[in-house]
Formats: C-alpha cells, structure tokens, sequence
C-alpha cells in the first residue's frame, strides 16, 4: 500500500468525516486588512510551467484557473514566505507583510 | 541624533531576551512587533528547551506559561503500515528545573515580552519595519509602517524570524535558495484532558514528545505529534523543493499522517481548534548569514539558527541564547561607543563559545543528510522490515540471525555498503 | 467644539477574558474616526470608556490617534443604563457624543438612548453617513427595507454610527510611542442601581397551533398566505413580447405587482 492508498482508503470513516478545507482553515483567526500584502502577476504564471505555488501554500491561496491563470486571495495567508521560496519566476510574487495589527493572529500554536 | 540606543526588530524569544539584557544595562530600547501582540504570528512544532533562561530570568518556571512538562519523548520510524518506537521517559524532567515543555507560542512570546517590558524596554506592537535607515553605510535605525514611522538607534538588532527582510536588506544574506528551507504545518486537536492523559499514559502535566521520521508522504520531511494541556498538536515538516514537486497538499499529508495506524488511535476524535504554518530555516550553518554589520545585530531565525537535525527540532532556545548575547554585544558597544561591526564582535564570539554554534558545528552535516534520499525513502523501511522479521516467529522455520535478516533487507532496499557506512559516519559524527 | 466618543472594550472571543484578543468594535473606531474629523483642529475629543484596566490599551491606542483626554470609568459588567449614567457627568457639555451602533459583543444597543435621556441631548442612531459640512450637521440614518432618512441634527446630540462610516487612522510613531507610557485617568464607577429594571432582548413566546396538515408547497403557501396558486405551471411556447406579458400578468395575478399598473 502507498501513502497515498492510505489517505484514499481511510478517508470517509466514522471517526474521520471528510472536512472541507474551509473548516480548516476558517479555525484560525485572521484580521484581514483591506491592502493585499501579496500580489501576483497572472500574466507571469501564464507561462509558468511548474507552478509550484498551488500544491506548496498551507493556505490554498493559488488557485488555477480554467484559462491557464492563477487565481490569488491574499486573506487567509499564514504570512510563511513558503510561496515566495517555491516560486522561481522573477516578478511573479511581490511579498510584503500586512499592515502591523493585521492579518493572521495565532491563539493555541 | 538617535531617538533610542537600541532598536529590537522582532518579540520573538530573540528579540525579547535581547531587549531584557539591554534593559537591565540600563539602555533606552525600542521591542518593535508587528502582530497585535508578541507571539500572535509565531507558530512551531510546540516543544520549549528554556534553560538557557536559568540566569535573565530565575526560577522561570514559576510563571512561565506552560502547556505540560515533556516526560516522554519518543522517537518513532514509520512506512505504510509499520512503526519503529524508541520510547524515553523520565520523572526527573517533570521537576524543577525541569527539561522541555510544550507551550504556545502567543502565551510564551507575549510573557517573555513582559519581562522585557518589566526591565523596562518599551514593546510597540501592531508596527511593521520596512526597512533599514542607513547613513555612510552604517545601519542607523528602521523605517516603519507607521505615519512619521523612522526611528533612529544606535545598534539595530533584527530578530526578524526567517524571511528576515531586515538581514537581507543589510546585505547580510547571500543568495537565498529554497532548498534551504522547510515549511511547517499543523493542526492543533481539542481532546480532554483526561483522553490525553490516558492515551498517552501520562498524569497531571506530564506530557509527551515524539518525533517522527517518516509520516510525510513521501515528502522528504518529518513529523510530530506532542501533548499540550487538551488539545495535542500533530504536524510535519516538509521540505520545499521536494513539497513542490509532487501533489500532496500538506493539509492531505497531515491528513494521511492521522490516518496512520499507529498514530489514528491517539489522535482520534480531536477537534481542529487551529490550523497553522511557518517556515524553517533548515540548512543550519550552511545557510548561516553574516550575523554582524555596521549598526547591527542579527539573531534567531533571522541568523538561519534553528537547529533542525531530525530528532531535534530546537530553536526557541537556539533564539533566547542568540538574543541574550546580542543584547550582551551591543550593550558592550554602546558602553565602549563603538556600534560598529568591530564594536559589535563580541555577538559572534559568544556564539562561537556557546552551544548556538559549537551544537550548528557539530550538527552541520544533520540536516543534510536528516533529509537526503536515503535516510528519507530506504532507511526507514528497511530497519522496520529488519525489526519485523527479528519478531515475526515463521515456525517452522528456525529463528534468522540478525545481520542476515539485515544484510538482506539492506540489498532488497537497493543500498550500498559504502552508502550505509558514509551515512553511518556521518550520523556517529553528528549524533555520537 | 467638544465631542465624547464612547468606546467599548471587549474580549472578542467571549470566553476569554484575555486582553490579547480583546478590542472595540469597528462601528465604535468609526465613531473615533467621525469624531476627530468633526472636531479637526483646535477641537476637543474625549474617548471615555467604562471597563477594567485591560480597557486602557484601548484607550492609549485612542490618544495615539490623537484623542485630547482619555477617562476610564472603572467598572464591569454594568448594564446599560449604569453605563449610560457613568458616562453622563463626563459627557456633559459636549456638542456630540459619538458611539458605534454596536460592540463586539454586540449588546442591547441601549447606552446611546440611555445617555440621550440622561444628557437631555438629541439622538440620531445607527448613522451611515455624516456630513461634517453643514451646520447644524446634517446626517443620513438607515431605516428598515434598505430606506435612508436624513436628519438634521441640533446640538447637543448623541449618535451612533455604523462602521462603515469611517475608518480610523492609523495612529503615528511618535504618537504610538508616548502613549504607550501615558497614565491613563481613572474615575470611580457607580455601583449597580438597585430599582433598575433588568432589560433583556425581546424572545417571541411560544404558543399552540393545530398540527400541520397538506403538503410542504401548501403549508408554505398557508403561512406565506398566498392563496391557491396552480401547483404547477404550464409549460406554454411564446414569442418573447408575449412570453414577458404573460410573465407580467401572472406576477399580477399572484399579487407580486399591483394589478392597476397599465
Ligand atoms: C513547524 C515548526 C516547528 C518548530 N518546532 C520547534 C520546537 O518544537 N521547539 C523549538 O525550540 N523550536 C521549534 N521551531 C523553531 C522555532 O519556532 C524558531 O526557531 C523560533 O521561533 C525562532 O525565534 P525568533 O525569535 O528568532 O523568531 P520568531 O519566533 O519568528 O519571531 C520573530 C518575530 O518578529 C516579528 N517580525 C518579523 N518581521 C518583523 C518586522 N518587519 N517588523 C516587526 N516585527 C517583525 C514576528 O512577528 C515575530 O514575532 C519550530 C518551527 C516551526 C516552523
Ligand atoms: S506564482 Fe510562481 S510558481 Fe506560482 S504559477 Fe505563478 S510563476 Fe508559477
Ligand atoms: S505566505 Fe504562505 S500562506 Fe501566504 S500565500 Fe504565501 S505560501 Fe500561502
């Protein structure tokens, strides 16, 4: 059995009802502000072959869309940098941090 | 002229230690944070090692906010459907002063930022620094993200955590490549008390740690599971080129992890109280900035000095030591009146004289090869399979020797003996 | 001129009481935001707010902003009418008094009314625009079914704002960093009046009805009272002039239009 046979086969039991990603990550708190503190250029991922950003951010953030773009929210963003290290494309991400106060607040981390 | 001596980037357990010392010394400091309150953006695996506070702050366990006192600590190896435990536990680490604790970090970094505040520096939360102000290429203070936002300092010290944009700005960092790092993610489980206690046959607050090799999917990595008070924090740690290039989410990952057969029944029926994660600076000393500039000071994460060699995962204390000497260095600076990087060598002699870099030295060939191909995708099935037949009893057939059962799962494994003896050389000289 | 701004410190996760995750609402940084604006230069603003100490990092954010006097009634867990009486004294003499229309708590929504009668002031609540220009102000008030009213208001006045009046700025360095070391002035709170009458929100009581009977449709349409409608309707092909008039007509016929409509 691989890995992947594992997560398959025991996904839907009693004791693990498959949970949306929404209820995952709607259990942290983020006070989001109303610049994005992240910006991606669609027309940069347009070309992009790897796109290592979707699979890679804890937050599902990149979202491919049916015409070959990425799609980005900036409001459920851990503030990781995972996105930013991953993407090899210059250009395609302008990372800064939220406005101090803003974005995500940790509780029982 | 500068508005205070010293600005501390960062509340971290850095930045925090660093602004206690220079308190104390009786330095005006700025503690600058950007989440709402120190810890708010801070998340880890959950394990503190706080001795290194036994002389800034005494008897810290007295108030230190703490989830429970690891008494336990299990190291486990896991394929598809084996698991390999190393289990260690001892009363002597539930007393003072006592060894490893689980903790969060919003409570752990907001107390530690207390007692800075108490030695008197001023915490300025909610306040992002943009940026270095430098003049004839000396760092003289940050910009902000505040209206009329530049403050101006004598030493700056960045405990910036590991995108540290501040050390990059300084030109401290060379080239920053991926590889270096790993991204952390968890999820904190809601159990009572009482569930944790008897899963994990712990009482009172005792509690466990284990580390986990394997668990990751396939993705070079690792893994954890640790006991807070009632809730348990179950994650991994997945290095980024390697989390890119296949197509597990991480979420999924943890999800497989916890489907597991040997970790399911200990984390059954917890609830999802928070979703999180952070980066790692993973390489160690490989990946090391220079930690010292003209005007300022680099420390914790920002100086990369998360130690991160499989069976530990240690950088809180790896951060509090590096900010103590820092706050030591700059205070010896400011005394002498020379902030420059000449002034300021004392930060990197301590480090060289204490465990922060003798331990990186030590370890430096951990993460490598924690992480390499081998150690990752061949070592753990083949020592499971190893063990699996030394207790397996195939009667009638009579009981295989040891090294025969190893010998052949090493070559049904495809690993080389001069592979094996490198990687064991290594190991002895990091772990021995 | 003089303004007062109400704000409410509250623990944002309700059962904690810790200040780390505690706040005020937008509705009531709002307020703050409407006030400084109001006043502009050479006008006086006081942020009062009734709490326990915790509440002071909210006023000290309040003073960043650029509040001229902050007061911190000492008290919890005081009912609105106590609230509205601790703020009174305080907020006499003002032109305005500024609250958000609602706390993080989201309350009764009371103290504004309270402190009206207490002050003898006018009141115009849940306000969704100011407009600082005229004189005297002149406001615009949400009512029911997405209707605006708009109000001219005499002084003294109290008013309550919603949040998406204004945003608050952000408070400056400088500002941050001597406020973060001001004392905070701190007044005796009123104890609990004893004849008070303990308001809770308004509950429908239960009453009897008869079973339900008939199908979902039909009870819905009972309760709806809508009358018989067909059950179904008939699938019928039209030209698109035709299809929209019949639509029209059986909008008219189930009381959607008004029949006398040409
Ligand atoms: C998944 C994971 C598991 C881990 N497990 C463990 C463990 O079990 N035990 C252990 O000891 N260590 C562990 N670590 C490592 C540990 O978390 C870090 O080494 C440690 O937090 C470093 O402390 P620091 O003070 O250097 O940085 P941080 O804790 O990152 O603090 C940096 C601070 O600076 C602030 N900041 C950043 N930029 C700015 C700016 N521009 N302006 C103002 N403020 C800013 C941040 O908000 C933050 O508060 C783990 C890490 C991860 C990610
Ligand atoms: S963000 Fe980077 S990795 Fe992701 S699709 Fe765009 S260019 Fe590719
Ligand atoms: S910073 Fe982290 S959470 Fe935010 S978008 Fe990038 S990868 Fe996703």
């Amino acid at each position: 059995m691989t890995w992947k046979d594992v997560v398959e086969t025991t996904r839907e039991t009693e004791q693990w009802p498959e949970r949306s990603f929404e209820d995952l990550i709607g259990s942290t708190r983020f006070d989001v502000h109303e610049r994005a503190h992240i910006v991606v250029d669609d027309t940069v991922c347009r070309d992009c072959p790897s796109r290592e950003c979707i699979v890679a951010c804890p937050a599902k953030l990149f979202v491919p869309t049916s015409d070959g773009g990425i799609l980005f929210n900036y409001e459920q963003c851990f503030e990781c940098g995972t996105c930013y290290l991953v993407c090899n494309n210059e250009g395609a991400i302008t990372w800064t941090y939220p406005e101090g106060g803003h974005g995500v607040v940790f509780k029982l981390t | 002229m500068a508005d205070v001596d010293v600005v501390v980037v960062g509340a971290g357990p850095a930045g925090s230690t660093a602004a206690t010392v220079l308190a104390r010394a009786g330095h005006s400091v700025i503690l600058l944070e950007r989440g709402p309150f120190p810890g708010s953006k801070n998340m880890y695996g959950g394990v503190v090692y706080p001795r290194i506070l036994d002389q800034l702050h005494p008897e810290w366990w007295e108030d230190a906010p703490i989830q429970r006192w690891v008494t336990r600590r299990s190291t486990m190896v896991l394929t598809d459907d084996q698991a390999l435990t190393v289990d260690f536990r001892s009363e002597k680490w539930g007393r003072p002063p006592y060894n490893g604790a689980t903790a969060f970090r919003p409570d752990w970094d907001s107390w530690l930022a207390s007692k800075a505040q108490a030695a008197g520096a001023t915490l300025v939360c909610s306040t992002t620094a943009t940026g270095l102000l430098r003049e004839r290429g000396r760092v003289v203070g940050v910009t902000t993200d505040r209206p009329e936002g530049d403050l101006r300092a004598d030493v700056v010290i960045a405990c910036d955590g590991v995108n540290s944009f501040l050390a990059k700005d300084a030109g401290l960092y060379g080239e920053v490549d991926a590889a270096n790092y790993t991204v952390g993610v968890k999820e904190t489980l809601g159990l009572p008390k009482e569930v944790i206690d008897e899963r994990f046959a712990v009482r009172g607050r005792e509690g466990v740690d284990i580390e986990i090799l394997g668990g990751t999917g396939g993705v070079n990595g690792g893994a954890f599971l640790y006991t807070n008070f009632d809730t348990l924090a179950v994650g991994c740690v997945l290095k980024l080129p390697a989390l890119a290039a296949q197509e597990l989410r991480p979420e999924a990952i943890i999800a497989g992890l916890k489907r597991h057969p040997a970790i399911a029944p200990l984390v059954e029926g917890g609830d999802v109280a928070e979703y999180s994660a952070h980066v790692i600076p993973e390489a160690g000393l490989a990946m090391m900035p220079k930690m010292t500039g003209d005007g300022i000071l680099v420390a914790g994460d920002a100086a990369a000095m998360c130690l991160a060699a499989g069976i530990w995962l240690e950088g809180v204390n790896f951060a509090m030591a590096s900010g103590i000497y820092a706050g030591e260095a700059a205070a010896e600076a400011l005394a002498a009146g020379d902030p420059s990087a000449a002034g300021l060598a004392g930060y990197e002699r301590r480090l060289e004289d204490t465990f922060v870099l003798r331990d990186h030295r030590k370890l430096r060939r951990a993460p490598g090869l924690v992480l390499s191909d081998r150690v990752q995708h061949l070592y753990p099935e083949m020592i499971a399979n190893t063990v699996e037949r030394m207790f397996r009893v195939d009667n009638p057939a009579p009981k295989p020797g040891l090294r025969a059962i190893f010998n052949s799962e090493r070559k049904r494994a495809g690993i080389k003996l001069a592979d094996l003896a490198r990687d064991a050389r290594d190991g002895l000289r990091s772990f021995g | 001129m003089r303004i007062t701004v109400c704000w409410k410190w509250v623990a944002v996760d309700g059962a904690d009481p810790d200040d780390r995750w505690a706040g005020v609402s937008p509705a009531d940084e709002a307020a703050l935001e409407t006030a400084l604006t109001l006043a502009g230069n050479g006008g006086e603003v006081t942020v009062v707010t009734v709490g326990a100490t915790g509440s002071d990092a909210g006023l000290r954010r309040a003073t960043a902003v650029g509040a001229t006097h902050v007061i911190r009634v000492d008290g919890e867990g005081l009912g609105a009418r106590d609230v509205a009486r601790a703020i009174a004294p305080i907020a006499r003499g003002s032109d305005y008094v500024l609250c958000g229309d609602y706390s993080l708590d989201r309350g009764t929504g009371a103290v504004p009314a309270y402190l009206a009668a207490e002050l003898g002031a006018a009141q115009a609540l849940g306000l969704v625009g100011v407009d600082r220009t005229r004189v005297p102000l002149r406001v615009v008030r949400r009512l029911d079914g997405g209707r605006r009213e708009i109000l001219d208001v005499p002084t003294p006045a109290v008013l309550s704002v919603e949040g998406a009046v204004a945003r608050l700025r952000r408070a400056g360095l400088a500002e941050t960093l001597s406020a973060s070391t001001a004392t905070i002035e701190v007044v005796a709170g009123p104890r609990p009046a004893e004849h008070d009458v303990v308001v809770t929100p308004y509950r429908p009581r239960a009453r009897m009805l008869p079973p339900p009977s008939g199908g979902t449709l039909a009870r819905v349409r009972d309760i709806l009272d809508i009358g018989a409608a067909p059950a179904h309707g008939d699938a019928v092909t039209l030209d698109p002039p035709e299809a929209a008039q019949r639509i029209i007509d059986q909008l008219r016929e189930w009381r959607y239009l008004p029949r006398d409509t040409a």
